[in-house]
């Protein structure tokens, strides 16, 4: 058959009509229709509520420029960014030392995994109290509670990411005759490093919650203070504005950790195609 | 090396080694006694290591000033003085009940929402913006918020018991149903099942273990929520306790809802995974396969 025929067979069958136009093939169409939906709703009902209790996306935009202009906002910022800085820099350091020691060596395992165990299965907040009554209400307690939260991850991750460097890698290493600082830094420690990311991504969630509720708790500075002094004094917007700004970071801190784990830990996908 | 070692003896004893060989098995000493070593005893390591420090605790804790630091032992006493008074109890039952509340509607609202998610595209695509951005959200920065519209009492409570095991539950259940092969959904049809049935006999089983997963993150978020939640009220509940005795430098009694707390968290932990043993026991089989 000719394709003039074959064309004029799907014209005869009736095939060639356009595909129906789906709303199902545009989500991205679906998802923006809702969220102005919604937020034209809220202007609306919230205009009509008590400013007190609630506010509507105007006034959080107004509030937004105002803490901005006033400089309040990129101030505060920065300090709870360095308190999270500091404690999340502290938890990758001592986490990954202390998890490669635990990894490598039974008897180091044997020895701190009950005290370990028994921290980890505590509710980490439980603990700020107690962190408050020793170090005070300022940086230093919101380095530790950050340092609390963050640490159990990266370690636990670290341990059994050593843990679990394949026996036969590291024979190779001893038969080459590699000294035990090379095995480590350059066998286990890479082998780890998939593993050791993954706890960095969990671990930058919990630290942010920790320096939340450091913040919060102590409220005299950072965002968290923000929130409770804007929480007391019914500044219902300004509250809101810091709320989205915590949502922003926790988005931006995870896509950068996995952006980085993808950077630094670019074999994991091939290994876990080999096993 | 034990097993050589008895390997020999058995020779010996079963074989008759001449004397030139005898001589040659002693002279190689496999007959030696094994060299003691940590690694064999690892155990011992382990008592060893939480006897050291728990003594070392009382110890220095008894020469510090007891505002700052408490020992086992006052813990002990605490605990028993506490117990007694029945004020513990009262507390405990009370933050039990505010967390179970809060977390039966999590889990209802979670699996709900995470069906009709995974099964609807329609509703996939209008509720997903909220619920990635809600559940990018520290739920601790919703406290203050929450605070300030449900008051003090219960309500605030169950409402951030309720946020904090919320959205595990919801994005495993949507992510279980999404991942349910789509020729179980045919056959169901092909065999005239209704819509109903499609969600309780096919969706559901087969989301189990991701549900189940999800149940597990849940009750342990949630267990964070109340004692934030109540160490910021600080009225009622181990919150309030924690906050009551740390303002009151009463660091022994301090320990002892932190000590409640985490055998409460092992607890909870280790019962959802036997009912998630039990309830979706065909989760390993589907992962070997």
């Amino acid at each position: 058959m000719t394709e003039a025929a074959d064309e004029q067979l799907i014209d005869e069958l009736g095939l060639r009509h356009e595909r129906r136009w789906s709303v199902y093939d545009h989500p991205n169409l679906i998802r923006t229709a809702s969220v102005i939906v919604f937020l034209i709703l809220w202007e609306i009902y919230g205009r009509r509520t008590d400013p007190i209790l609630f506010t509507y996306p105007t006034a959080i935009a107004v509030a937004f420029w105002k803490l901005l202009i006033s400089g309040e906002l990129a101030h505060q910022l920065l300090v709870s960014l360095s308190a999270l800085a500091s404690g999340f820099g502290a938890s990758l350091v001592l986490g990954v030392i202390l998890g490669l020691a635990m990894g490598r060596s039974r008897l180091a395992e044997a020895a701190l995994q009950p005290h370990i165990n028994a921290l980890y299965a505590t509710p980490q907040v439980a603990l700020t109290p107690l962190l408050m009554m020793w170090l005070g209400l300022g940086f230093a307690v919101k380095v530790a509670v950050v340092f609390l939260f963050a640490f159990f991850p990266i370690l636990i991750n670290t341990a059994s990411g050593a843990k679990n460097v394949s026996a036969s890698m590291v024979e190779v290493g001893r038969a080459y005759l590699a000294p035990p600082r090379q095995i480590l830094f350059k066998i286990v420690f890479p082998a780890a490093l998939p593993f050791i990311m993954a706890g960095v991504r969990i671990a930058i969630g919990r630290g942010l919650v920790g320096m939340i509720v450091a913040e919060l708790f102590t409220a005299i500075t950072g965002l968290g203070a923000m929130l409770s002094l804007y929480g007391n004094i019914f500044e219902t917007a300004k509250m809101f504005v810091v709320i989205i700004i915590l949502a922003l970071l926790g988005i931006g801190l995870i896509h950068a950790s996995q952006a980085l784990e993808r950077k630094l830990a670019t074999w994991k996908e091939t290994e876990r195609a080999v096993i | 090396m034990l097993f050589r070692v008895t390997q020999a003896t058995t020779l010996r004893e079963f074989m008759a080694l001449n004397a030139l060989e005898q001589q040659a098995l002693a002279e190689i000493n496999l007959a030696r006694e094994q060299p003691f070593r940590l690694t064999d005893h690892l155990s011992y390591v382990r008592a060893v290591s939480v006897v050291l420090v728990l003594s070392l605790w009382e110890i220095f804790g008894r020469r510090v000033n007891p505002l700052f630091l408490s020992y086992p032992s006052a813990i002990g006493r605490a605990f028993v003085q506490l117990l007694g008074s029945g004020e513990f109890e009262r507390q405990a039952l009370g933050s039990l009940q505010v967390f179970a509340i809060g977390l039966s509607a999590a889990l209802a609202v979670g699996i709900a929402f995470g069906l009709i998610m995974g099964r609807y595209r329609l509703a996939e695509y209008v509720l997903d913006p909220y619920v990635y951005a809600l559940d990018a959200t520290p739920r601790v920065a919703l406290i203050p918020l929450l605070l300030l519209w449900f008051g003090l009492g219960t309500s605030s409570k169950i409402a951030i018991v309720f946020l904090s095991g919320l959205f595990p539950v919801l994005m495993n259940t949507f992510s279980g149903v999404r991942s349910v092969s789509a020729n179980l959904v045919d056959i169901g049809r092909a065999y005239g099942a209704g819509e109903g049935k499609i969600f309780t006999k096919i969706m559901l089983p087969a989301a189990l273990p991701f549900v189940m997963a999800g149940i597990r993150l849940a009750v342990g978020r949630a267990l964070i929520g109340i004692i934030t939640a109540e160490m910021f009220t600080a009225v009622t509940g181990m919150g309030a306790l924690l906050i009551r005795y740390s303002s009151a430098l009463a660091t022994d009694k301090f320990f002892v809802p932190v000590i409640f707390l985490a055998l409460l968290g092992v607890i909870l932990s280790s019962g959802v995974e036997k009912l998630q043993k039990r309830l979706a026991p065909w989760k390993e089989t589907e992962r070997a396969l």
